[in-house]
């Protein structure tokens, strides 16, 4: 088959360019985005397979749409759990994982039960400085991270000193310019002085 | 295990589309099973059991969906579960199917696969709501998106590899194609590398063409034992029989930072590796490169093919690159996979996204894909992968022409 208007039409049929409602044109319905008449996605010549093809639009009565608006708001009590000791002391400027006392295995993203063994773990210290393993850099970020992190956004995997087997996740900043960005770098972690949403965001990394 | 086998007899798939603003999800599973009790030449009134797999509770706002689809399909009082496993949900409800039967649960089963999440919310918050399938406070909180931590695992397989933007790219080139020859598919697109390397930056390595869909859709399967088949089913042995005779799930930590080193380490699928070895066992494939006739991978970004295509063994370890120089995996290729279009030509509804892999090799191995599509049939073998998270559960489904 050539690059024809057949492939063309291959797609969905050109989403209806609906402008919504006026506030005031919403009749009794205070929410009423749009009523308008949906068309056939398939189309009667959509179907390779003869068995599925239809002559006429078998949803022919059922093309009205009418759309309104629905706005969700939630509030959480949102508790950090057996993980809480980490939080509150990235209050405190200080980089806290646990060591499984049994496997002897420092796991920087701290767990309350080292999954190697199932023993309870016990909260160690570390100096917080470690290794760039892997990092990207993100043009765009979706809106809800907009105020928490800066554009470029760098992501970093860090092995952290201490620590040598797994890696703590967190976003690179200070770096200057991008072209100073290397993995093998040394980088530390860098603490929050002004409010934040989350406690993970007390702390970020930024070179050594 | 029991002697029983499990047949697939039939499939459906709405027309994928960045957004069906002619109905709602529940319209186009409906829409879906319509096709899929055609295809079958089934009723629905004898089938016994139903599975049911979407992903998020958010996008629609919906709590325990399968009820609506199983009543909108005429299927109540009978059973009805729910799968969910991020993107593995559909590759899970196939293997659940697998699992119900096989354990003589029910002789007969149908897999309703859907998502809404098109234009239903805003595409950041479409973005967020993807995002609450990382570890909230650890992942979600500094990089909620994932496509972060997904270009964070190709730069590293690209440092040891050195796998190449241009190899990955072919990736987006190949699938796009291949959904031009798909009248379901929401993106079907003739591009170049170019076209692939040009298309803006989102997250370094990966530019907006390297990244699967946000889809609405749904797709259905029907599975059954031979004994019902023969009884319910007018198709059996007059269309090609196609069997299920491997499935096999994965799992790995959920943050990508605490996985072991060196493997997978943050480059590589350690589920899929344990998924598909799982599967190739059941299904006595010795040599999947050679044995399978074609795949459905997991695209939710290009590189991440490449990288399933190590892990699921169809190479070793860094050949993907060279091999899709080759055109190894291209329709005409070796192994031609995502012939689909996958996640990025054929479109990403989460919760149907492993249904419709299902159904594309269901298509394949019947040989009644579009001939311009169609991959050449030996074996009768064909594979579909899926995976959430990055490669949190993972599950691989195996296919079989038998007639």
């Amino acid at each position: 088959m050539a690059k024809t208007k057949k492939e063309k039409k291959m797609t969905f049929p050109k989403l209806p360019d609906i402008k919504d409602l006026e506030p005031k044109k919403r009749g009794l319905v205070t929410t009423k985005l749009q009523v308008f008449e949906a068309l056939d996605p398939m189309g009667p010549e959509m179907h390779w397979m003869k068995e599925f093809a239809h002559e006429e639009d078998p949803w022919k009565d059922f093309r009205l749409v009418e759309k309104i608006q629905i706005d969700q708001h939630m509030t959480y009590r949102h508790s950090l759990g057996k993980y809480s000791r980490f939080f509150v002391e990235l209050e405190n400027k200080r980089f806290f994982a646990t060591k499984c006392p049994k496997c002897g295995q420092v796991w920087p993203i701290p767990r309350p039960v080292c999954p190697n063994d199932l023993s309870i773990c016990e909260w160690v210290e570390l100096p917080g400085t470690g290794t760039l393993v892997s990092h990207s850099i993100s043009r765009f970020i979706p809106s809800f991270m907009r105020d928490r992190v800066e554009i470029p956004y760098v992501l970093a995997m860090v092995r952290m000193d201490g620590a040598p087997k797994t890696l703590f996740t967190h976003m690179l900043k200070n770096y200057g310019k991008e072209e100073n960005i290397y993995d093998g770098m040394r980088v530390k972690v860098a603490y929050s002085d002004k409010p934040v949403p989350h406690p993970l965001l007390l702390m970020w990394f930024e070179p050594a | 295990m029991s002697e029983r086998r499990v047949f697939v007899l039939g499939g459906g798939i709405s027309k994928m589309a960045a957004e069906r603003p002619d109905g709602t999800i529940r319209d186009w599973v409906v829409e879906a099973v319509m096709e899929a009790i055609k295809d079958a030449g089934v009723e629905i009134s004898d089938i016994e059991h139903a599975t049911t797999s979407y992903f998020s509770d958010h996008f629609d706002k919906q709590l325990k969906q399968g009820a609506i689809f199983h009543d909108c399909v005429g299927m109540c009082p009978k059973p009805n579960v729910r799968v969910e496993g991020g993107g593995a949900t559909g590759g899970l409800a196939i293997r659940n199917a697998y699992a119900y039967i096989k354990a003589g649960l029910c002789d007969s089963m149908i897999v309703y696969g859907a998502e809404n999440m098109g234009k239903h919310v805003p595409s950041d918050t479409a973005q967020e709501f993807i995002a609450y399938a990382s570890d909230f406070d650890w992942e979600f909180q500094i990089a909620g998106f994932y496509i972060a931590y997904y270009a964070l695992m190709m730069r590293a397989h690209m440092d040891m590899y050195g796998t190449k933007e241009e190899q990955f790219a072919k990736v987006s080139v190949k699938n796009h194609r291949n959904a031009i020859y798909n009248e379901y598919a929401h993106q079907p697109m003739d591009i170049t590398v170019d076209d692939v390397m040009n298309s803006p930056l989102i997250t370094s390595p990966y530019k907006r063409l390297d990244c699967s869909l946000l889809s609405d859709g749904a797709s259905c399967l029907i599975f059954a034992t031979s004994e019902w088949a023969e009884r319910y089913c007018s198709t059996w042995k007059k269309k090609p029989t196609i069997e299920l005779v491997g499935t096999g799930c994965g799992t790995d930590f959920m943050r990508l930072a605490d996985r072991p080193w060196p493997y997978p380490g943050i480059a590589h699928f350690r589920a899929k590796r344990v998924a598909s070895q799982m599967a190739y066992k059941m299904a006595g494939i010795k040599d999947p490169a050679k044995e399978l006739d074609c795949a459905e991978i997991h695209d939710a970004y290009s590189g991440t093919e490449l990288v399933s295509y190590e892990d699921l063994g169809f190479c070793g370890l860094g050949q993907s690159g060279p091999l899709t120089d080759e055109g190894y995996f291209d329709l005409g290729g070796e192994l031609p996979c995502n012939t689909s279009g996958g996640l990025m030509g054929m479109g990403h509804p989460v919760g149907a996204t492993g249904v419709n892999q299902g159904i594309e090799i269901l298509r394949q191995l019947r040989e009644e894909a579009h001939p311009k599509r169609q991959a050449v049939i030996k074996n009768g073998l064909g594979l579909t992968d899926s995976h959430g998270g990055t490669g949190t559960f993972v599950a691989v489904n195996i296919f079989r022409r038998v007639d």
